[in-house]
């Protein structure tokens, strides 16, 4: 069908006051000879009624929509099927510039040309079609408190879960406590942990099949077609029988954590009696009194020393989150068995959030538990057996110590994760080290599987990705996610860390993440069927296509994409894994042959929008600043811009992208061989404390620099007249100073002599 | 190691008992407290280095006893309660240093068990009921004394209505004189005892510097006692100033009556006229009236601030009410015997005199072991302080914290406002 280009002109909102909206149709009628063009006096109410009337009468297939932001528009505003592009003639130019302006009515003029250029190049995106039906089911690894959860909760809302656990048994890490600190008001008396009930409740549910000693030796595939091969869980990871093979359509990982080891000046291993608080825990659970290891003598007073493990920046420099209720709990078996027992807590802070403070209160009103901040100073065995615990800066003390029959250590939680990113480099460097060209190439590659080493064969999930069996790592070693807004988001569509995997907690917490990330997996899976993807793009059913004839197996797609949703053939060709992508468009930026494209974001698209802004002559003294904006956080900053009247450069010219990694070196090219004076990027904030949404698109944008450097020194033009920067949308403020800042460069370094050629 | 370790650690051995013992004398907050110091800087008496209570709580929270038993401070508060009703915790440090007073007491107050009796309430029939027994038995031994030594009614018994007919005034002179001898024993030698153990912890830790003489310290200690200067600084509750006052005053007026009766008796220089018994208007009548409206309405006043504050500090403990109760009614009783007295009523005004004696002994001889004993033992604490410079005016010369830092917020503001 053939395309019908129809613009509305809306004059509402002091557009008409602002602009010559007469000569703004010229463009759409003269330049571009439009099938249509129409003012209306609103772009809501009955302005959005006549627009649709129009369309649907003209039979329009491709419509600009000249007046509010994009984001003003409610879903489904406009009909079905027809592509609209809007651009924000109230927020970006009559809200921001002077009215009646000739450099007012240009940057109008220019953006209408750019929508309409855009949309000209623009294709319906059409749903993503697998060749097989999507599976709906979940897996979820691990049979803790949070895996037992996520699967009852999946189960519960319908949907079937095979449940996969390393041990025998199910239950994890709070199936050996004795007691759980109290959950529920006046938080006072220890509980039940309420394990047994839940273990009872997943095995008896239908929906539910549940693997023990069993663990994933393969998953390929990727949401909705998950392949997972489960074999007998094997000291190592020996090949063993293989169980069975199941088809998923999402994962959550919740393999949970393991103890510490305490800290090297406490002499946990070199004195019998000095215990960690798992230990204890499994004493009372299995045996009920607490006795000395030594010579299983009772024990009249204990010694908890928190942090053990944890909050030591030579150590696990985090908070366990755990240890001060599990020692304060601790503390409470000792005393209830016996009412002249002491236990001493010595801390650096007490932590028990939210409601457990008042567990807190009541553990420090028994008089025999003895809570003090202070640095455990030494550790020591008396001539009697006993242990001297001397401690410094304590409450009642400078240099005190006290005298125990048992020491008991706050180990902390590590993930039970594996850095699937490191353990892919490490197979990289192996292969190198045997196949390397040169000697240097080969010692290098032996550095790093000595830096690597620890990694070896600590394979969880066992992903068959490119980029690595198991989730990215961040910091600590906890998944990487976008974990502040997204709690349970991880670098690997369709599979969801959920519990101390990827935080440290409590049961209760455990329960929650349990059933967070249960809802999260059914959202994948329910959106993977509809051919949409998840967070951040939610919803968008546009994917990218990529044109292999011209690939030259550069593999910078495979090795960018944040989310690991390309592998490779031998030839390193990209295979492409529909589902697992987020549409980043990182892909898009970072291929050198430009054979990525979406229907609806394009290589060309972006091209032709940049073209179509009309560059004024040398002459003219009108400079032109292509600024490229992030659609999450640094275009609708700009709408915050237009909100508060700030005013910025006239000059500036706006073109939003999907992330900043999905910015091509062409555009660039292309901007300055049109004649544009400078390049601005705005994308969000990169590093450890990242606020990208695609986890790494303006850091790649900023590390691609190399090559846009490489191609301005071909074209004889300075580099500072691109510019990268990084904002987060609170700071809208910094925008219009930003502008100004790549107008200085064009002031400093002249006028792009590539204008007119 | 000496090189190493300037300061060796001192073992610490938490006495569970101390601090079940405090929890049952009224410190059942004592856990609470998380250590803010919020105590320390609200209180009005307090000196600035070191100041309590904090520490005391702490040690109290950590059973340390002995530390609590050598600590002058625990009785440099007036339990004011300042401290109580701004902890942010409810942790009500003002009962918790009455607590320690009361374990003091025990301790230094010999024999003990008579210490253990006073603090349970099952015990007062007991405490009751053997005062009374002593003065029946010795009113029963009167006949057969007087009648060995040949001693004769005598003098009194011009008066008709004498109460000395049948409480004859040398068996209640011996009778006292010998108990109140007793009590002075004991209390000396628990103020000694005191003052050794406050001198031996401030020795070990090398800080007893005597800053000033013995004999000026008991002076500048009584002053302030007649003069009840500290009790004025403290905020909460201004009306406990006067109600202590009160019974302070009261009982120093009757004190005084009574030492003159009783030398009265024996002077062959005071006339008839002025002997006992006085009649209404007779000048020590009218002090001792005096005296006994001023405890009757001090301890009045008492009770009534200890209702009205108790949803900050909590109801008191036994140890307090025990001595208020006991108080009062040695003074309702000698009213009842005078009133009664001059009613003519037979034989009430001989059952409420009885009552009168058993509770003014009773206070009398567990004086050593009640609240009372803060006589001996606080004194000795502030003359400690005032030999030793910890008073508020050696370790802070500008006056009192908060005013001075009050002038610094003003200063800041003032200086802000010019600019």
């Amino acid at each position: 069908m053939e395309d019908k280009i129809g613009v509305f002109v809306c004059t509402g909102y002091g557009i008409a006051e602002a602009l010559d909206i007469e000569a703004l149709c010229k463009v759409a009628t003269d330049e571009y000879k439009v099938a249509l063009c129409k003012t209306v006096d609103s772009c809501e109410g009955p302005g959005l009624d006549s627009m649709n009337d129009a369309i649907r009468k003209e039979g329009l297939t491709k419509v600009v929509v000249a007046g509010i932001s994009p984001r003003c528009y409610l879903e489904n505003a406009f009909p079905e099927g027809v592509i609209v592009e809007k651009a924000a003639l109230r927020e970006h130019v009559v809200w921001c510039q002077p009215a009646g302006d000739e450099d007012t009515q240009m940057l109008a003029e220019d953006h209408l040309r750019m929508y309409i250029a855009k949309v000209q190049k623009m294709e319906s995106p059409v749903h993503f079609e697998a060749e097989e039906p999507l599976d709906k089911s979940l897996l979820v690894v691990g049979g803790g408190i949070t895996g037992l959860t996520a699967a009852l909760e999946a189960a519960k809302a319908g949907y079937e879960v095979r449940l996969v656990e390393k041990t025998d048994t199910l239950g994890g890490w709070l199936g050996k406590q004795h007691r759980s600190v109290p959950t529920r008001p006046p938080y006072r008396d220890l509980e039940e942990t309420g394990i047994d009930a839940l273990i009872a409740e997943v095995e008896a549910d239908s929906r539910i099949k549940v693997y023990t000693s069993a663990r994933t030796s393969e998953i390929s595939g990727a949401p909705g077609l998950f392949d997972v091969t489960l074999k007998t869980a094997a000291n190592g990871n020996t090949d063993s029988d293989v169980l069975d093979t199941l088809r998923v359509g999402a994962i959550i990982q919740a393999t949970g954590w393991r103890p510490t080891d305490p800290r090297e000046h406490l002499p946990y291993g070199r004195l019998e009696d000095v215990i960690r608080n798992v230990d204890l825990e499994e004493m009372v659970k299995n045996e009920g009194p607490i006795t000395r290891p030594s010579d299983g003598r009772e024990v009249k007073s204990i010694a908890f020393i928190q942090c053990g493990g944890s909050r030591d920046k030579e150590h696990h420099s985090y908070c366990s989150s755990i240890c001060c209720l599990t020692s304060l709990k601790q503390a409470l078996y000792l005393r209830q068995s016996d009412d002249a027992a002491k236990a001493y807590i010595f801390y650096e802070f007490i932590r028990t959030p939210a409601q457990y403070e008042d567990f807190y209160r009541r553990v420090q009103e028994d008089p025999g538990v003895f809570l003090t901040r202070g640095e455990v100073a030494d550790v020591t065995r008396d001539s009697d057996g006993a242990l001297i615990v001397t401690a410094r800066n304590t409450m009642p003390g400078e240099h005190i110590e006290v005298k125990v029959d048992l020491v008991v250590l706050a180990a902390g939680m590590v993930p039970n994760s594996a850095d699937g990113e490191a353990i892919r480099a490490l197979e990289d460097a192996k292969v190198t080290v045997t196949e390397g060209e040169s000697d240097e190439q080969r010692n290098k590659a032996a550095e790093k599987v000595e830096k690597l080493k620890q990694h070896e064969g600590t394979e969880i999930l066992n992903l068959a990705y490119r980029q690595g069996p198991d989730l990215p790592v961040l910091q600590y070693a906890f998944p990487d996610s976008h974990f502040i807004c997204f709690p349970y988001e991880s670098r690997r569509t369709g599979i969801y860390p959920a519990g101390c995997v990827r935080q440290p907690m409590d049961g209760l917490g455990g329960r929650e993440d349990g059933a967070g990330a249960a809802m999260k997996a059914i959202q994948c899976v329910e959106m993977t069927s509809r051919g949409e993807t998840v967070h951040p793009r939610s919803g968008d059913i546009s994917f990218p296509d990529f044109n292999l004839q011209k690939c030259t197996q550069c593999k910078r797609c495979t090795e960018e994409c944040p989310f690991g949703t390309l592998n490779e053939d031998e030839k390193g060709t990209p295979l492409f894994w529909a589902t697992r992508c987020r549409r980043c468009g990182i892909c898009l930026g970072a291929c050198p042959e430009r054979i990525v494209t979406f229907k609806d974001f394009s290589v060309t698209i972006v091209s032709a929008m940049i073209k179509a802004v009309e560059v004024p002559e040398d002459y003219e003294e009108k400079p032109r600043i292509l600024a490229i904006l992030c659609e999450n956080d640094a275009f609708p900053a700009m709408d915050l811009v237009g909100k508060h009247r700030l005013q910025y450069s006239p000059f500036v010219r706006i073109v939003p992208v999907k992330c900043l990694g999905s910015v091509n070196i062409e555009w660039i090219k292309e901007a300055i061989s049109s004649g544009f004076d400078a390049v601005t990027m705005i994308g969000c904030k990169y590093g450890d404390d990242y606020q990208c949404h695609f986890i790494k698109g303006s850091e790649l944008a900023d590390s691609r620099g190399e090559n846009i450097r490489e191609k301005l020194e071909q074209m004889a033009m300075e580099n500072e007249r691109v510019q990268l920067h990084q904002l987060q949308i609170s700071e809208y403020e910094r925008i219009p100073e930003i502008f100004e800042e790549a107008a200085a460069v064009v002031e400093e370094f002249g006028m792009n002599p590539f204008k007119g050629m | 190691m000496g090189v190493d370790r300037p300061n060796p650690a001192v073992r610490i051995e938490p006495d569970l008992k101390f601090i079940r013992a405090l929890n049952v004398q009224g410190a059942d907050t004592l856990k609470k407290c998380f250590q803010c110091g919020t105590c320390s800087a609200t209180c009005a008496l307090s000196p600035d280095s070191d100041p309590f209570p904090r520490k005391e709580i702490v040690w109290a929270v950590w059973g340390m006893k002995d530390r609590l038993l050598r600590d002058p401070d625990v009785w440099l508060c007036y339990q004011c309660n300042d401290c109580s009703t701004r902890c942010p915790r409810g942790a009500r440090p003002g009962n918790v240093l009455n607590a320690v007073r009361q374990e003091c007491v025990h301790h230094y107050s010999k024999p003990s068990f008579l210490g253990r009796w006073v603090s349970q309430p099952a015990c007062v029939p007991l405490l009751l009921g053997l005062p009374a027994a002593l003065l029946t038995l010795a009113l029963l031994a009167k006949d057969p004394i007087e009648n060995a030594l040949g001693i004769s009614a005598g003098a009194e018994e011009r008066i008709v209505f004498a109460y000395s007919s049948v409480f004859p005034h040398w068996l209640l002179n011996a009778f006292f004189g010998f108990f109140t001898f007793l009590v002075v024993v004991v209390l000396i030698t628990g103020m000694a005892r005191f003052w050794r153990a406050m001198k031996a912890e401030a020795v070990e830790n090398g800080n007893f510097t005597p800053r000033k003489p013995l004999l000026p310290s008991i002076g500048a200690t009584l002053k302030k006692i007649i003069t009840h200067r500290d009790f004025a600084e403290c905020e909460a509750s201004r009306s406990r100033l006067l109600s202590h006052l009160c019974v302070f005053f009261g009982f120093a007026g009757l004190s005084l009556v009574a030492i003159w009766v009783i030398t009265a008796r024996y002077n062959p220089l005071i006339q008839d006229d002025f002997a006992y018994p006085f009649g209404f208007w007779n000048p020590w009548k009218i002090l001792a009236n005096l005296g006994g409206g001023a405890v009757v309405a001090g301890c009045l006043l008492m009770i009534w601030d200890r209702l009205k504050n108790s949803d900050d500090v909590g109801p008191g403990s036994y140890f307090d009410w025990s001595l208020i109760s006991a108080i009062l009614v040695v003074a309702i009783t000698g009213f009842a015997t005078e009133i009664l007295h001059y009613q003519r009523l037979e034989p009430h005004r001989h059952i409420a005199y009885f009552v009168h004696l058993v509770f003014v002994f009773s206070v009398l001889i567990y004086l050593p072991y009640s609240k009372l004993a803060h006589l001996a033992y606080r004194t000795t604490a502030m003359v400690f302080a005032e030999h030793t410079g910890r008073t508020r005016e050696a370790t802070s010369p500008a006056g009192k914290m908060y005013g001075v830092k009050q002038e610094g917020v003003n200063d800041v503001a003032n200086t802000a406002a010019e600019q």
